[in-house]
């Protein structure tokens, strides 16, 4: 049984997006309140700092990866794990150091004693990393009692998105300053770590300095996007390919719904279709209109649109009624029954493991994601930084120390096809995991030892991978990113770490208030306007202004 | 028949009333050691915490810390007072509690004299169990029980659905949800709430119903005037404590439900504070939002406890 996998985690990560994002808790690169400055870089700066980019050459992908719009690309896709891994690190990179670590983990946290794969990874590292994994659901509720009580652990993790109740240009002066090893071509001391894309980098900077490991990288980072039962639709009739607009997909909504024998067309989608009107979802929060004005999400023509398609959706009765009822936390089980055919996740949802659990209530399961729908033809979607998380290290290390723990790093960093890679992610060979047609499988013991843990410190370019033997998941996953990234475009600010102004931190709930109100159909789409009022008067317009002189002096990222 | 129930004259008490002081730590000395660990626990868990209020009156960083973060003295509360949702959130609670007041309160104590009119032990303990159980269930477990009996695609509306009668999603009307989550409490807490009564029943002398009933009290006039005034002290006590948690009505099963039926609906002080609070990191508007609570709710409690007294009762504790 392979329930592990990397993929799995970012797909967890691109979950907590789409079902964070009605919380407005997500933020960009950062974007936190904080009490002095924005915390954001100048290109200049950004230029001096960036670590030079050395590509690993090591493996050729079975399904290369594919060159998009704006420089996004699709991530490379393996059929089967390269044969005779190679090793991309001489001797041991740690000099028996001891350091505590803090990882979110979206899942059972493994015992730590007796734990044959901590055990092995530590002796490979020649170091000894005290992994704390706490609960990924709760970290944004764990991490601020650690900074407040000075108890930051010596390496730590924080998702991007946990980082908006942080005030993150603050909270940085906590961590060590990595530019020093780092910047430029310091960077080619850890050859793996050079393998990273610049990127990735570029969200790791606050104030002018280089302060972040990245964590899952990826070439077109996007929060969600809409999925269906390919199963379903082919019963009544319907080529997915057929689907092109928000009035098609309405169509469906009729078609699909039978309510009285339990099915229904829609669960709650409503942050997936903000890529079919052009109003971007957290983390992504400001666009900038035809006539080089930021606006706010808010503001966007898009959103009254979303709006009404939306609540007329939900008002026929062609949304699930539990959807309605904000019970997100049961959307999968309604999407492997086939209670509802058409779903927004995030990518990490189409996986092997996600076809195995869809099989297993229904064999001929099959989860496919339409092509990227529009209203005019030309679609479009707004990509996510490059890396959604980062993890830091403890400013109180000293500089020995720093270097010991980046040795660590560029070993957990290998990348995909090397012996490290197997290490770091499976454990030990014959114990926790055996190769099962050429793929790493976790052994029962595995399955309960091995979490997303060291991979959460540091990791390289996340191809694409086979999970539970599910091969045909990989090459559908891998022809629709391909497709994807030819829309791939860059929102305002992209890149750029933003923190905002404290005062104006508690604007944004009564508006996901609002919004989920009207979508739901418990208020009109008019009460909406007034909303924006009350918004704007209470800050959005000085939040825009702010801005407007983030843009003046440090560009747009775009 | 009178004397059992009033206290005993004063010149009886009296010599128990100022005994030497040391010689009372004697006599109690193992009484009080049975109550250090419950007075450490609040010490630790209830009032150290009271420090954090200080944050009420400050503009908090986690960075600065207490003793580095700006004094702002009452500005977080002139904030608080001008945000039309906290007096939103305060209707709410007050709405809210109310119905439960109303339609939850009595529900324990019927219950609990139903449970006692019944003879045979077997069946009493088999029914007690049955009503206990449901206090144990967490309240994510609790609202989706409801959600998959009730909801828009839960059984009973399947059930109209496949009948072609009219369907009615009580768990996402704003209008009916006071009704509703006063249900959700009845059918969670009024098992647990029955214990208190039961054990207030068990303390009625049965000789006072014999006598009734041999001169020829029915089942009726028993109740009025042997089981009701039997345990009228402690409805009294209860209903004072009520009153001291008035503010207080259930912060998980709010926020697990806000969401189904929108905040103006929903919205309550403790999940106020916990999305303008602690979900932002604005923990001097938390803290000054439960800090109101907090002394408003003592308010109540003294209040509810002066007029139990005025009725002749003890209250929390006797005059």
């Amino acid at each position: 049984m392979n329930n592990f996998d990397r993929r799995r985690f970012l797909g967890l990560a691109g979950l907590g997006a789409l079902s964070v994002a009605s919380g407005g808790l997500l933020s960009a690169c950062g974007d936190a309140k904080t009490s002095s400055g924005p915390g954001t870089t100048t290109q200049d700066q950004l230029q001096k700092l960036l670590p030079a980019y050395v590509p690993s050459e090591l493996v050729k992908a079975d399904i290369p990866s594919v060159m998009g719009a704006n420089g996004f690309f699709s991530s490379p896709a393996f059929l089967k794990y390269p044969d005779n891994p190679v090793a991309t690190t001489s001797g041991v990179p740690g000099k028996g150091g001891s350091y505590t670590t803090m990882t979110p983990l979206w899942g059972a946290i493994p015992s730590a004693s007796g734990n044959s794969y901590y055990d092995a990874v530590n002796k490979a590292i020649g170091a000894n990393l005290k992994l704390q994994p706490a609960d990924g659901s709760n970290y944004d509720k764990v991490l601020p009692t650690l900074f407040a009580g000075d108890k930051l652990p010596d390496w730590v993790q924080i998702p991007s998105w946990n980082m908006g109740n942080l005030g993150f240009a603050d909270a940085v002066n906590k961590f060590a300053d990595l530019g020093p090893y780092l910047a430029g071509d310091a960077i080619k001391a850890y050859p793996n770590l050079a393998a990273i894309p610049t990127s990735a980098w570029q969200c790791c900077i606050w104030n002018g300095k280089l302060f972040g490991l990245p964590v899952y990288y990826s070439g077109a980072t996007i929060a969600g996007t809409i999925f269906h039962r390919k199963d379903i639709l082919a019963k009544e009739g319907i080529n997915p390919d057929d689907i092109k607009t928000p009035e098609d997909l309405a169509e469906l909504g009729k078609q699909l719904t039978s309510a009285a024998a339990g099915r229904w067309a829609f669960d709650d989608i409503f942050d997936a279709i903000g890529q079919i009107y052009k109003f971007p979802v957290d983390p992504n929060r400001w666009v900038i209109d035809d006539a080089g004005k930021i606006i706010h999400r808010y503001e966007t023509p898009g959103i009254i649109e979303a709006l009404n398609w939306y609540q007329a959706q939900a008002k026929a009765g062609h949304v699930h009624p539990d959807a309605l009822a904000d019970k997100r936390e049961d959307a999968k089980q309604r999407f492997w029954s086939g209670k509802v055919a058409i779903t927004g996740d995030g990518p990490g949802a189409w996986k092997g493991d996600d076809a195995k659990s869809g099989k297993a209530a229904n064999p001929s399961y099959d989860r496919q994601a339409f092509k990227l729908l529009s209203t005019d033809g030309k679609p479009q979607i707004w990509m996510n930084p490059s890396a959604g998380m980062y993890s830091f290290l403890n400013a109180k290390l000293s500089g020995d120390q720093i270097k010991e723990c980046l040795a660590i790093a560029n070993y957990l960093a290998a990348p995909y096809g090397s012996k490290e890679y197997l290490t770091v992610n499976f454990g030990v060979e014959g114990t926790d995991y055996t190769m099962v047609d050429g793929n790493p499988v976790l052994t029962e013991r595995g399955s309960k030892e091995v979490a997303t843990t060291y991979q959460f410190l540091v990791t390289p370019i996340s191809p694409t991978t086979v999970i539970a033997g599910q091969t045909q998941v990989v090459k559908d996953y891998a022809a629709w990113e391909a497709d994807m990234v030819k829309y791939a475009a860059k929102p305002a600010f992209y890149g750029m770490n933003v923190t905002e102004p404290a005062q104006y931190a508690n604007i944004n709930q009564p508006m996901v208030d609002l919004v989920k109100d009207i979508r739901y159909g418990r208020k009109p789409v008019s009460a909406f306007q007034e909303g924006l009022k009350t918004w704007r008067a209470q800050g959005g317009d000085q939040l825009r202004a702010f801005y407007e002189d983030i843009r003046s002096k440090y560009g747009t990222g775009q | 028949m009178t004397a059992l129930h009033d206290a005993p004259p004063a010149s009886l008490r009296a010599p128990e009333e100022k005994p030497v002081k040391k010689n009372r730590f004697r006599r109690d000395r193992s009484l009080l050691l049975m109550v250090v660990p419950a007075v450490v626990l609040l010490l630790v868990f209830n009032y150290a915490p009271m420090f954090g209020t200080a944050t009420a009156f400050q503009r908090y960083s986690i960075y600065a810390g207490f003793w580095h973060s700006p004094w702002t003295g009452l500005e977080t509360f002139r904030q608080l007072f001008a945000d039309p949702l906290f007096w939103s959130a305060l209707g709410n609670t007050l709405m809210l509690s109310l119905v439960q007041l109303v339609l939850f309160f009595p529900v324990p104590i019927a219950l609990a004299m139903l449970l006692h009119s019944i003879m045979s032990n077997k069946i009493r303990t088999i029914v007690q169990s049955v009503v206990y159980l449901p206090h144990f269930f967490s309240w994510v477990l609790a609202v989706t029980i409801f959600q998959q009996m009730l909801g828009g695609a839960g059984a009973l509306n399947q059930f109209l659905r496949q009948n072609g009668i009219g369907t009615w999603d009580v768990m996402t009307d704003p209008d009916t949800f006071a009704l509703l989550v006063t249900s959700q409490v009845i059918w969670k807490e009024a098992g647990w709430g029955i214990i208190v009564f039961l054990a207030a029943l068990a303390a009625i002398d049965t000789q006072l119903y014999e006598a009734a009933a041999a001169d020829g009290a029915g089942r009726w006039r028993r109740m009025w005037h042997i089981t009701l005034p039997g345990i009228r002290g402690v409805i009294v006590l209860m209903l004072v404590l009520r009153l001291g948690n008035v503010l207080t009505v259930g912060f998980e099963q709010m926020l697990i439900q806000r969401g189904a039926v929108g905040r103006d609906a929903a919205e309550v002080l403790d999940t106020y504070a916990y999305f303008y609070g602690v979900v932002n990191a604005n923990f001097s508007l938390g803290a000054a939002a439960t800090l109101f609570k907090g002394v408003l709710s003592l308010l109540f409690l003294l209040a509810a406890n002066k007029i139990a007294h005025l009725l002749g009762e003890d209250g929390l504790y006797r005059r």
